[in-house]
């Protein structure tokens, strides 16, 4: 059978098969199923900023800003209650992973601004995180900000991220950047040791009836799995970074994809909320025995396998595979 | 010696928690914050100073704290409560158990006025002084300090001498006044209390190891020996109070005795008194004995058991002058209470030869309800003395122009000390004026050698509230126990303020006065008005001004601007150095918020930092340039008693008014709350008449009847404003050619955007533009006010015209407006649908909480009259009551309809047929076409009387309203329903009278502050259930089902109108009684309200909140009594409870209990569905009406 230990920023990992960023973080006996299925990792969902921000500021508007007002309500809540409204929940579930998973905890910070949240990084070394995933969710709709000081911003966070922890630091990106390579060369110099390709904007829907925008999560489909595929097989062997495929993963032929792509570990999330914790367990079944056939003793030799660099016909993760394909449908 | 700088309930409580073992409480205005306290240290276990943490347990009112702690005594324990007002009314025959067992117990009581023709929360005797005859010590302290170590002092001496103490320090005066003071240490406590009589204490304890009776009835032969028996414990009772004294003195250098007397040795002039009041007395006698008088005063420190010997003795024998103040009224006594003590005393005194003189004594009433009680009335008081006839009975702080028995006072008088700096700070409840005011207090009093004061002053309106800081600081202790008359120092914190009273009045000669204003400071002071520039011209002011809200906005705190007001507040106070002033707030900052998450810290440093940037001096010219004058209070054409009395409360003023201005029976008219404008609102909703669909919703959520909505005849709009627009209804057939039209109240709108929140109407190329949207106040305020006033008068279409629908309700004139309930209220829309429907024929009985403030505090009310001048009357008695008071109002009505219907029958032969018969047809109160009719009728039978000689024709005339039948509500919330009133709404229930009582459930008491009730669901944190609510919320709906011939729904008016109009029809149309349980959204869940009909649908769905009618009717149909209509659970639990931040808290803090309390909160709401489904599937025969014999029915069948 093919060897599917593998190492990850640093980190050694029984499986590739890592689950993603996703509310199974909430749910322990979720969790430890799928490290019971053979999960080599497990990432947190996002300590999110302006969750926090949000949270804290709405705490201040409505609770503390009712302190003193009355003369027969001195407040409305105990004050042995001015809770924190801050990571102080996240790192206590952190801390609960890291007690009963026997694989890495990786915790995820979501943020666009290099401002004071980015201590929470320490915050998450501290409270036993192996590595950190630093979601790069930004959303233009600025017509001043141009492509190049949005990406200035977002190294800015990276270098600010990695300068507050020691454990290493991976980078997940949205697939819309212009010149992606040259981007991931900036997130290498600014101390990141991975990519995670690509997040998935939980893009609204429209309600119709209502005239209105609607917040519906879409579960990934493995037709979102080729744009990952070309970002990873291009970029293989053209960055130092390692690289985790995430989205769209669903069967073991999705995941040896990713791998021979180029990716080292391979996320899963849509799959394991539509179908619970032993998707996991299928998928790496069906990965490792597809690998084994292939006659794969490690990852590493099947690894990027089909990138860019290494495929026969290479040139079709290219332009010219675009030209013929219009050629050919008209 | 450690400082603290703290308030007199913190004082008192940080000791009573230390010296107990079980605190046994129940919330009360001022009182509440002592328990809050305990029970806060009790969560954190915060040890007593025997390394127990104290249980602290709230009960269902104070009669069951009471009896709580009759028990724990008896148990063995050491335990304290806190209460006041009508709480320490309601402890009283156990208070007379406890001292009669010669229990050691010592109970705090913040001394609060008992209500009689009003209630009021502030501060007189009355209370403490309806209990001096229970048996129990009653021990007063004056200060903060005083109030710490008389706490102290109170729980050694009852563990010496087993004689109860109650220690009353003044409610909001004292209990709320923050001041620095000496603390005391757990090692100083330790030596002062007696272990042996703790020992003795638990040795006494009930146990079946050594068993006794206590509590037996007792026949004359034994009751009054028993009694007698205790004299020696009262007897000794002042000597050992004065060793536990000596001791303190020991301990801690500070020396109190059982009467001190302060003032010239050899004085001729003395008064008597106890509590704050004292305070003032001893500053003002020690300024006048400066100027030579020979005068003193006579603080009274215990008053049960009534020491006269120490009293003798503390009085100097010079004394040819005594006047014994109380603070409380006694109407009809001989005097009030301890005026009779001294002269009791000094009588015994006299008759014995043991006094050779006897001193002329008077005595006066003062500082009722709070009323003020200042140096200059202290003055008055000593120049009364020295006439030659002095009045024997006087008062002194009001102007009683009917008995003429107040004393003159000059108003101009300030003996203040210049030393002292004096601050005034006029600030919204939402800014945080006072919260950082209290952060001032304790920075100048822990950080420095300075002494400092903080009082503070609150109105009673829960939106857009004005609050008062009174602060001082200065070398010298400060004894000045009443509000600053001369600030140095005068902050503004909101600019309409300058607009709607004289906030300068108190600037001293050359103050500093500090304006928040939007205004760039060039422009400043063109725009002030005649009246505030004549005030800084005069007083050779300083002007410095500051748009705060600017600055606060830019920090990302909204209008929160209150750290920029401290920083600028220590910038041109001068107090400490500004860098150290700055470094301190900033610290005070990082310690009061620093829990609350960083981005609060960073943002309000961020604030204090961009401060003084923007403050500016403006100059002050030397004379009065503006033209303006400040805008009348009340409009011109308010009626008569608005003009002369409401006109002045609102103002500010209404210590002013005389006597004679007062109804002298608690009777005001209603219908005032149109006249007091407080335009607090930056935003107010306005209609696009194009997009509206005519729903009324808006009118129907909106919780301050701040917009409305009306139909009315196409011709009368001739003469409306240019801006008026009208359009057709057309959602209504029976409405048909008639025009419509939705309009804001722009002054009485809070701005909480529910309105618009609601609106399904959307304009369909722009969906965010609704048919109304929130826009800026400024722009729209005039016009819309001209609009308002036309709106107001046009003529109402009948009543019966209007279908009783949920859309077309709202179009019925409400009759219960502009209230001063909190912006995004949940219970205020339920009352005033309740006026729509049945307003001019209602008669509610209130229980005290939320809705007896906003429903009647003055200055205002808001509940008034339809162009008929019928509108809903109003009382309120107590907590407790309500119940029992609708029950009273209703049988007694009763009475009068069955006395109007026998002279009826009287006049019969005489009366035309076809009026008899439309004066007695039936008539319900919910049939509108009946209704008119029937007042039709009784106008026509009062002609009729006019040409009817004798008594009873004139009798009938005065009661043939009465042929109208009236509805009789009562409203309270769940602290009254399931808690302290339960008893008496069980029994309104079970009564079977035709009695319709409505529970406006926030699940929590809201009113005082967020304790727990038996309403609060699982899960949620509330004061006394901090670490989340464990046991299911009570029931009532179905202990009411239970009787079966009661009405009962639960209904949830913000996402499901059709079924609370629904419900409030069957209920008010059912013969019996009816219970309504409203679920309202409350600031004390914790979550923007504008959010509430979402989250309120979320309760619903989840099942948190079912929604349910069980009609008795239904049997008769054939029908399950209960019908539910929530059915399916469409959310979970989780869903619903992460919204509110009383349930997210602990997720935060405890994710684990949280986890097992949503499965426990799941599980019950999943239990009641069950139970619910099954009983609105029941099949019951109908009733056999007219049947006694249940057995003689069934041989029938």
């Amino acid at each position: 059978m093919t060897e599917l230990a593998t190492r990850w920023l640093g980190l050694d990992l029984r499986s590739p098969l890592v689950v993603g960023a996703s509310p199974l973080t909430d749910d322990l006996d979720a969790l430890k199923a799928c490290v019971d299925a053979g999960a080599g990792a497990v990432v947190m969902h996002s300590l999110f900023e302006e969750q926090l921000v949000a949270e804290q500021m709405a705490a201040h508007k409505f609770i503390d800003s009712q302190i003193n007002r009355d003369a027969e309500a001195r407040s409305y809540f105990p004050e042995s209650e001015i809770f924190e409204v801050g990571s102080h929940s996240y790192l206590r579930r952190l801390e609960l992973l890291r007690s009963k998973l026997d694989v890495p905890v990786i915790a995820s910070l979501n943020g666009v601004t290099p401002g004071g949240w980015t201590h929470h990084a320490r915050e998450l070394e501290d409270a036993g995180a192996e590595a950190i995933e630093l979601n790069l969710y930004d959303l233009a709709t600025d017509p001043s900000d141009t492509a190049a000081t949005l990406e200035k911003r977002q190294l800015e966070v990276v270098q600010a991220v990695v300068a507050q922890v020691s454990v290493p630091v991976s980078v997940k990106l949205s697939p819309f950047y212009s010149a992606l390579p040259a981007f991931v060369t900036g997130v290498e110099a600014a101390g990141a040791r991975g990519l995670v390709l690509f997040n998935r904007f939980y893009q609204p829907d429209m309600d119709l009836d209502e005239l209105t925008l609607s917040r519906d999560v879409v579960l990934s489909s493995n037709a979102e799995l080729p744009l990952r595929l070309h970002a990873v097989a291009s970029l293989f062997r053209r960055t130092g970074l390692e690289m985790a495929v995430s989205g769209g993963v669903h069967s073991g032929d999705d995941a040896v994809k990713a791998i021979l792509a180029g990716a080292t570990v391979v996320q899963v999330v849509s799959a394991l909320l539509a179908d619970g914790p032993e998707a996991l367990g299928r998928i790496t079944e069906e990965a490792s025995r597809r690998l084994d056939r292939m006659g794969y003793n490690t990852l590493a030799e099947a690894r990027g396998a089909l990138s860019l660099d290494n495929a026969p016909n290479a040139h079709t993760w290219e332009r010219l595979n675009y030209a013929r394909l219009l050629q050919g449908w008209r | 010696m450690e400082f603290h700088t703290l308030d007199g309930n913190e004082a008192v409580a940080s000791v009573a928690y230390r010296l107990s073992e079980t605190i046994a409480i129940y919330p009360i205005t001022p009182a509440s914050v002592m328990g809050e306290h305990a029970d806060d240290w009790s969560a954190l276990a915060r040890p007593n100073l025997w390394g127990e943490v104290p249980k602290v347990v709230e009960m269902q009112s104070e009669a069951g704290a009471a009896g709580a702690v009759h028990g724990a005594l008896q148990a063995g324990s050491l335990v304290t409560t806190f209460t006041a007002s009508q709480g320490l009314l309601l402890m009283l025959p156990n208070l007379f158990k406890i001292a009669g067992e010669l229990s050691p117990f010592c109970m705090h009581i913040a001394a609060r006025s008992v209500a009689t023709h009003a209630l009021s929360i502030f501060c007189d005797h009355s209370d403490v002084m309806t209990a001096r005859g229970t048996g129990f010590a009653l021990l007063a302290s004056g200060s903060v300090q005083e109030a710490q170590d008389l706490t102290a002092i109170g729980h050694a001496v009852t563990l010496e001498s087993r004689v109860p103490v109650m220690h009353f320090l003044d409610g909001f005066r004292t209990s709320h006044e923050i001041s620095k003071i000496v603390a005391l240490g757990d090692e100083e406590l330790r030596a002062l209390v007696p272990r042996a009589g703790l020992d003795a204490h638990r040795a006494r304890r009930m146990t079946p190891d050594r068993p006794v009776v206590r509590g037996t009835s007792q026949n004359p032969d034994a009751f009054f020996q028993s009694r007698e028996a205790t004299n020696p414990f009262y007897q000794a009772f002042p000597d050992k109070l004065e060793s536990v004294m000596d001791r303190f003195a020991d301990i801690t250098g500070r020396r109190y005795r059982l009467f001190d007397y302060v003032g010239h040795p050899e004085a001729e002039r003395v008064v008597i008194l106890m509590g704050s009041g004292a305070e003032c007395a001893h500053e003002t006698v020690e300024w006048l004995v400066r100027q030579g008088e020979k005068v003193g005063v006579l603080k009274v420190r215990l008053f049960r058991p009534f020491a006269s010997d120490r009293l003798l003795e503390a009085l100097p024998e010079s004394v040819q002058q005594l006047a014994v103040l109380d603070r409380t009224k006694e109407p009809g006594a001989q005097g009030e209470p301890l005026l009779l003590e001294v002269s009791g005393a000094l009588m015994e005194a006299y008759s014995r030869g043991e006094r050779q003189t006897l001193p002329r004594l008077v005595g006066g009433r003062y500082g009722l309800s709070s009323r003020e009680f200042t140096p200059a009335m202290v003055c008055a008081i000593f120049d009364e003395l020295k006439a030659a006839a002095p009045k024997t009975r006087f008062t002194v702080g009001v102007r009683d122009d009917v008995t003429h028995l107040s004393l003159e006072v000059d108003a101009e008088l300030d003996i203040e000390l210049p030393e002292t700096r004096r601050a005034l700070f006029f600030g919204l409840g939402a800014d945080g004026t006072v919260s950082s005011n209290k952060a001032s207090i304790k920075i100048l009093g822990e950080d420095t050698d300075l002494y400092a004061q903080g009082h503070f002053v609150y109105d009673s309106k829960k939106s857009g509230a004005t609050t008062v800081s009174h602060l001082r600081f200065g070398p010298h202790p400060i004894r000045s126990s009443y509000q600053i008359r001369q600030a140095q120092f005068v902050a503004v914190h909101a600019p309409q303020f300058l607009e709607r009273f004289d906030v300068l009045e108190h600037a001293a000669p050359g103050a500093t006065v500090l304006l928040n204003v939007p205004w760039p400071p060039d422009q400043v002071w063109d725009r002030l008005s005649v009246e505030a520039q004549r005030v800084l011209v005069e007083r050779k002011a300083s002007l410095y001004v500051i748009d705060a809200a600017d600055v606060a906005e830019k920090a990302g705190l909204e209008r929160r601007i209150n750290t920029v007001m401290q920083v600028c507040f220590f910038a041109l106070a001068d107090i400490l150095p500004r860098a150290e002033a700055i470094e301190r707030i900033k610290e005070s900052i990082r310690q009061t918020w620093g829990r609350r998450g960083p981005e609060v810290v960073r943002r309000n440093v961020e604030a204090v930092d961009s401060a003084l940037a923007n403050l500016h001096e403006v100059p002050v010219p030397d004379q009065v340039t503006a033209t303006r004058s400040r805008p009348p209070r009340v409009p011109d054409d308010a009626p008569d008693f608005v003009q002369k009395v409401t006109r002045l409360l609102l103002e500010g003023q209404g210590d002013r008014l005389p006597v004679s201005a007062f109804p002298p029976d608690g009777t005001w008219p209603t219908g005032t709350s149109q006249y007091e404008k407080r335009t607090i609102a930056l935003e107010i909703p306005i209609w696009e008449s194009d997009i509206c669909v005519q729903c009324n919703f808006c009118a129907m959520i909106c919780p301050h009847t701040a917009i409305t909505s009306k139909v009315f005849e196409p011709d009368a709009v001739q003469g409306a404003p240019e801006a008026f627009e009208t359009v057709p209804e057309t959602q209504t057939s029976e409405l048909e050619g008639l025009d419509y039209r939705i309009q804001v109240a722009p002054d009485d709108c809070t701005g909480c955007g529910l309105c618009v929140e609601v609106c399904p109407a959307k304009d369909r190329s722009q969906p965010k533009r609704k048919a109304i949207n929130m826009r800026p106040l400024e722009e729209h305020r005039t016009v819309e006010a001209e609009n308002l006033a036309f709106f107001r008068n046009l003529p109402p279409v009948p009543r019966d015209r209007i279908p009783r629908d949920f859309k077309a309700l709202p179009l019925l004139i409400p009759l219960f407006e502009y209230s001063g309930a909190c912006s995004g209220c949940g219970e205020t829309p339920y009352i005033r649908l309740l006026t729509q429907l049945l307003g001019d024929r209602l008669l509610i009985a209130n229980a005290t909480g939320c809705s007896s403030i906003y429903g009647g505090n003055l200055p205002t009310t808001p509940y008034t009259v339809n162009p008929d001048g019928r509108g809903p009357t109003w009382n309120n008695s107590l907590f407790e009551d309500a119940a029992e008071l609708g029950l009273g109002m209703r049988v007694g009505l009763n009475q009068l309809v069955t006395r109007a219907r026998q002279l009826l029958e009287e006049f019969r032969p005489g009366l035309p047929e076809a009026l008899y018969s439309d004066l007695t047809g039936p008539c319900a109160t919910i049939d509108e076409s009946a209704m008119m009719a029937r007042r039709e009728a009784v106008t026509r039978l009062r002609d009729w009387l006019a040409d009817q000689p004798g008594a009873e024709a004139d009798e009938l005339a005065s009661l043939a309203d009465e042929l109208c039948p009236k509805s009789v509500w009562v409203i309270g919330g769940d602290g009254w329903a399931y808690d302290i009133g339960y008893g008496g709404l069980d029994h309104a229930l079970a009564s079977g009278q035709n009695l319709k009582l409505l529970v406006l459930d926030t699940e929590v008491y809201s009113n005082t502050g967020g304790q727990q009730s038996k309403a609060t669901p699982i899960g949620a944190v509330a004061k006394f259930a901090s670490a989340g609510k464990e046991t299911r919320k009570k029931d009532l709906g179905l202990l009411a089902m239970s009787y079966g011939h009661v009405y009962v729904a639960q209904i949830a008016l913000q996402s499901h109108s059709n079924q609370t109009t629904k419900a409030l029809q069957e209920a008010e149309s059912y013969e019996g009684p009816a219970l309504i349980i409203a679920h309202s959204p409350c600031i004390a869940h914790g979550y923007d309200l504008v959010h509430s009909p979402a989250q309120q649908r979320r309760a619903v769905d989840s099942w948190a909140w079912p929604l349910y009618r069980f009609d008795p009717r239904r049997i008769d149909d054939g029908l399950p009594p209960l019908q539910l209509d929530s059915v399916r659970q469409k959310v979970t639990m989780k869903e619903y409870m992460q919204e509110e931040a009383r349930f997210r808290m602990l997720e935060l803090r405890d994710p684990e209990r949280y986890a097992q309390l949503v499965a426990a909160a799941t599980e019950a709401a999943h239990d009641q569905r069950e139970l619910y489904k099954q009983l609105a599937g029941i099949h019951l025969e109908p009733h056999e009406h007219g049947e006694s014999d249940p057995e003689e029915g069934e041989r029938h069948d």
